[in-house]
């Protein structure tokens, strides 16, 4: 393990981070609001803090890096992250405790989107511009974006890719890695200006338009406004964001061959198959639950319906109605989707759905080895054979991500937290969705959660955005093992 | 007026020539190659074979009248030694798709007229197969006779009873043989009065084999149990025309494959796509993967098919076909009597011996494939191409069904049946006008451009060429 390697990249991404604030700092002269003496110390500091690592380390012959320094790189840059992308919030003074800075932040950079804040629309636009901003960068990864940006990562980036955007398909899309990585923000950025655009012709304002796209793509879910999207009471806003939050929620490896012409692909990929038929399934069980119930007409207990129900399984979190009032039904059927997640290769947190259509046929496999002793069957995903290292590490992952689940939710309650809110706050921080149940519900937020427990959740948002194996890793004693 | 004459014998002398000494190089002395040899040989065509190995070519210089090298077959100088410049067919059919592949290339380069097949078995060339068979530039057609395998062994499957299914005119004339059960209404009645008791779903009976012995029928003759019966029948009329053979029927729901080699595959492929319920056995486990990982439905087992648990285990009984495909064809053969014995409804053995087809019948399996006969029928009808749209071998070889258009040129047309001279052991079993299909008579006229099905044992094939070719030539 070479710290001195570690430390030298975190400090690259730190000066990046803190270059970036640049968008809020102009923001702010913008808007001419309060929070420019704290942006421009925020971006001192950051960028002051990268210089050290960067110049205080060795650079080491960067040829190669071991699979333990890329998890240890990505883990720790994260949380780097993290606490520096708190200081905005911190330096401000809107948030009265850094832990609650520091959660906010972390909920940003993992696209979970948990808020603290009772008042959002109390915040310097600044402020929230960089909150919004902050999804925007976590959703594609940050090291991505360096590994696209600076050439000379591209060499040994293939472990710090791995680690960040551990998909249990892996693909290249091209031959190399840096072109990968490009490519995956061209498209970022592509589907992100359609949505500001349609946003914006739907009567949104261009800095709340740009600011939902950040949380939106990213499947992130802060809002500008305190009632979320229910703010704007709109049916077109509502389907516009929703159709969005689909597109985040599919593999964007995909939509690069959607561009490059294969139209069919979505139809012929069938971990998205899966997923768009498991949006449209629930949604049509949810609307059937609350209509009559809740909502008089089917127009509009369908829009909600979809709306609560994709914004859950996408783990985006943005909320338009308040699901807790809703029948029972409807209320099991989105906790359990927080768990799924959508398709591998989004931006979206959860399990993701190709992990569990691999749980499932490998139980399918098991049955049916039994019915014939003598069968040999493979669990495949698109009729390509998924090797059993593979299948070991997504039982693996499952069995971490329900351990995990079970043991933070008892952490919680052990806390004080009630039972359901414990166990909802839990389930929305690992899946990084946003809101959750009990008293962390849709029209609530994490601000009376005690500190202890917020630095639990932080770290279960960071656990998920990971996905579990390279942060619990740091965990391990044979990790530290020279 | 002489000179006329003369000019014609002297054409008809050329004719004679060329068909005779027609000349064929044969990359690969494998079964295949051997096969075709023999075959061609008896039809008095010049065949040179080349083979690398000693044995194979030993093998045929000692058995048949034909010209062996022993060398490489892609090589230049070995294909310009066999003489490819007067060569008119070249067939590439070594084990190696890609030796055949540059054979065609070298033959092509140094000849460029001569015709060129080569044989093309590759997994990787199936979606490809009709780009090589028509675009690539040295070849003039490829071969896959697997393909044909799995086409004649689902045709088996498709028509109950049947032992033997060919396909003519695009799949709208159907060959069929069966043998004859004892409860057939067909029994005992002779055969003029056929189209009296049985109507428009009469079988038009091509050939009959009584104790191993091929006999075609005359008006006076008369069916008997235990009679394997060649017929032609129109597709849309061949469900009927079984149902006259036997009373047996069931519909084709389970099937399984023993053996999972590239025939097996295929087969399991083909039956994927018309969800029959399909399973595999296949003893050898690196091959099951391979097989689990391509399949979808298919269900992939690790055993030996001749295991009886096994068997039993998977249901055999309630099986409607059995298919055996293994390497070995005396296995095919006991895994076949075996599930037969458990009670499957039907059984296809893949046997290549020839020799062994009359014990087979004999011990009570009626449907048998064999790869080389499926060989030697597609490169059969490659080599009469031209003059005859489709041939395939029966019998073991001992028969052939041809079909061909009838030219304006050719003598068969532009007079009655009865006054042809056909030559013995033939029959012309069909004709083909446009979208009608006529059980031809004595009082029948072929009209140019008619497509005829005809019947030949093995001696009559050359002479019934003839007899479809010959004035061509002389206009």
């Amino acid at each position: 393990m070479r710290w001195s390697y570690v430390a030298n990249i975190i400090g690259i991404l730190l000066v990046f981070l803190g270059l970036s604030m640049a968008f809020p700092l102009a923001c702010s002269l913008v808007y001419q609001d309060v929070s420019l003496k704290a942006l421009i110390e925020s971006m001192a500091v950051t960028v002051a803090m990268g210089m050290v690592l960067f110049f205080g380390s060795k650079r080491p012959g960067i040829d190669y890096i071991s699979p333990r320094e890329g998890m240890a790189i990505v883990a720790l840059g994260w949380t780097a992250m993290g606490l520096a992308g708190a200081l905005p919030f911190y330096f401000d003074g809107a948030f009265p405790h850094f832990t609650d800075a520091f959660f906010e932040s972390v909920s940003g950079f993992t696209t979970t989107g948990s808020s603290v804040v009772t008042n959002i629309e109390g915040l310097s636009r600044s402020l929230l511009f960089w909150r919004s901003f902050i999804q925007w960068l976590g959703g594609m990864g940050i090291i991505v974006l360096s590994i696209a940006i600076l050439p000379f990562l591209g060499v040994g980036g293939m472990q710090l890719f791995k680690a960040e955007v551990p998909s249990p398909v892996p693909d290249k899309l091209t031959p190399r890695l840096s072109d990968s990585a490009k490519i995956l923000w061209y498209v970022y950025i592509l589907i992100s200006v359609a949505e500001v655009i349609l946003l914006f012709a739907g009567g949104m304002d261009l800095y709340d338009a740009i600011c939902h796209t950040f949380t939106t793509m990213p499947t992130g879910g802060f809002s500008t406004k305190n009632t979320s999207m229910a703010h704007y009471d709109s049916a077109y806003l509502d389907y516009v964001v929703l159709v969005f939050m689909v597109i985040a929620g599919i593999n964007f490896s995909l939509h690069y061959q959607l561009i490059r012409g294969r139209t069919l692909i979505f139809w012929r990929d069938s971990e998205c198959r899966f997923f768009l038929g498991l949006c449209l399934v629930l949604s049509i069980v949810i609307t059937l639950n609350v209509h009559g119930t809740v909502y008089d007409t089917f127009g509009k207990a369908f829009q909600y319906s979809s709306f609560q129900v994709v914004s859950i399984v996408t783990t985006t979190g943005f909320a338009t109605a308040d699901y807790q009032s809703w029948p029972g039904l409807s209320q099991a059927i989105l906790f359990v989707c927080m768990f799924i997640g959508p398709s591998a290769g989004s931006t979206g947190g959860g399990m993701k759905c190709a992990r569990i259509m691999v749980c499932f046929k490998y139980c399918y496999r098991e049955l049916f080895v039994l019915v014939h002793p003598k069968g040999i069957a493979q669990v495949k995903l698109n009729s390509a054979v998924v090797p059993d290292s593979v299948l070991r590490s997504i039982m693996g992952f499952l069995a971490l991500y329900m351990g995990i689940f079970i043991v933070c939710s008892l952490g919680l309650a052990a806390l004080g937290m009630d039972m359901v809110s414990s166990f909802g706050a839990v389930a929305t921080c690992i899946g990084n969705i946003g809101p959750g149940f009990g008293t962390v519900g849709p029209v609530d937020n994490f601000a009376h959660v005690p500190a202890l427990g917020k630095w639990l959740l932080i770290w279960c948002m960071l656990l998920g955005r990971l996905e579990i194996y390279t942060v619990i890793v740091l965990f391990v004693p044979e990790f530290w093992k020279k | 007026m002489h000179g006329v004459i003369f000019a014609n014998s002297y054409k008809f002398y050329v004719l004679q020539r060329r068909s005779t000494n027609l000349k064929i190089i044969i990359v690969g002395a494998g079964e295949v190659g051997y096969h075709i040899a023999s075959r061609l040989a008896f039809e008095s065509k010049k065949v040179v074979i080349i083979d690398n190995d000693p044995d194979a070519v030993t093998k045929v210089a000692e058995n048949l009248d034909v010209q062996v090298i022993l060398a490489s077959g892609s090589s230049p100088r070995v294909l310009s030694d066999a003489g490819i410049r007067e060569a008119e067919i070249l067939l590439a059919v070594t084990d190696s798709d890609e030796v055949n592949l540059v054979a065609c290339l070298t033959a092509n380069l140094l000849s460029p007229t001569t015709r060129k097949l080569a044989r093309i078995r590759g997994a990787g060339f199936d979606d490809f197969h009709e780009v090589f068979k028509t675009e690539a530039p040295y070849i003039d057609t490829v071969i896959n006779p697997e393909i044909e395998v799995v086409k004649s062994i689902q045709r088996l499957m498709r028509v109950p009873g049947a032992v033997d299914v060919g396909e003519f005119a695009e799949g709208r004339v159907n060959f069929v043989g069966i043998r004859l059960d004892r409860h057939s209404p067909m029994s005992g009645v002779r055969l003029l009065d056929f189209s009296a008791v049985f109507g428009e779903a009469r079988p038009l009976i091509a050939a009959v084999v009584r104790n191993d012995e091929l006999i075609v029928p005359r008006g006076e003759d008369i069916l008997r149990p235990g009679d394997l019966v060649y017929f032609i029948s129109e597709k849309k009329r061949l469900a009927d025309t079984v149902k006259l053979f036997s009373s047996r029927e069931y519909p084709l729901k389970r099937v399984i494959i023993v053996g999972g080699g590239r025939i097996g595959k295929r087969l399991a492929d083909a039956l994927e796509h018309e969800s029959i319920n399909t399973k595999i056995i296949e003893l050898n486990l690196e091959r099951c993967n391979v097989l689990s990982e391509k399949m979808n439905k298919t269900v992939v087992l690790h055993g030996d098919g001749s295991d009886q648990k096994l068997l039993l285990e998977e249901n055999v009984g309630d099986t409607d076909v059995v298919v055996t495909l293994t390497h070995d064809e005396e296995k095919n053969i006991l895994i076949s009597l075996l599930a037969k014995n458990l009670g499957a409804k039907s059984t296809i053995t893949k046997v290549s011996k020839f020799s062994y087809f009359p014990l087979i019948t004999a011990i009570g399996l009626e449907k048998m494939v064999s790869p080389r006969l499926s060989a030697t029928s597609s490169i059969l009808q490659e080599i009469r191409k031209g003059k005859i749209l489709s041939a395939v071998a029966v019998l073991g070889e001992d028969a052939e069904v041809i079909e061909a258009v009838a030219l304006a040129t050719s003598r068969i047309t532009g007079r009655p049946l009865k006054k042809l001279s056909f030559p013995k052991g033939a029959l012309l079993v069909c004709i083909i006008r446009d979208d009608e299909i006529i059980i031809p008579d004595g009082d029948s006229v072929v009209v140019p451009d008619d497509r005829i099905i005809l019947f030949a044992q093995r001696h009559a094939v050359k002479r019934l060429e003839k007899l479809l070719t010959v004035k061509l030539e002389f206009f």
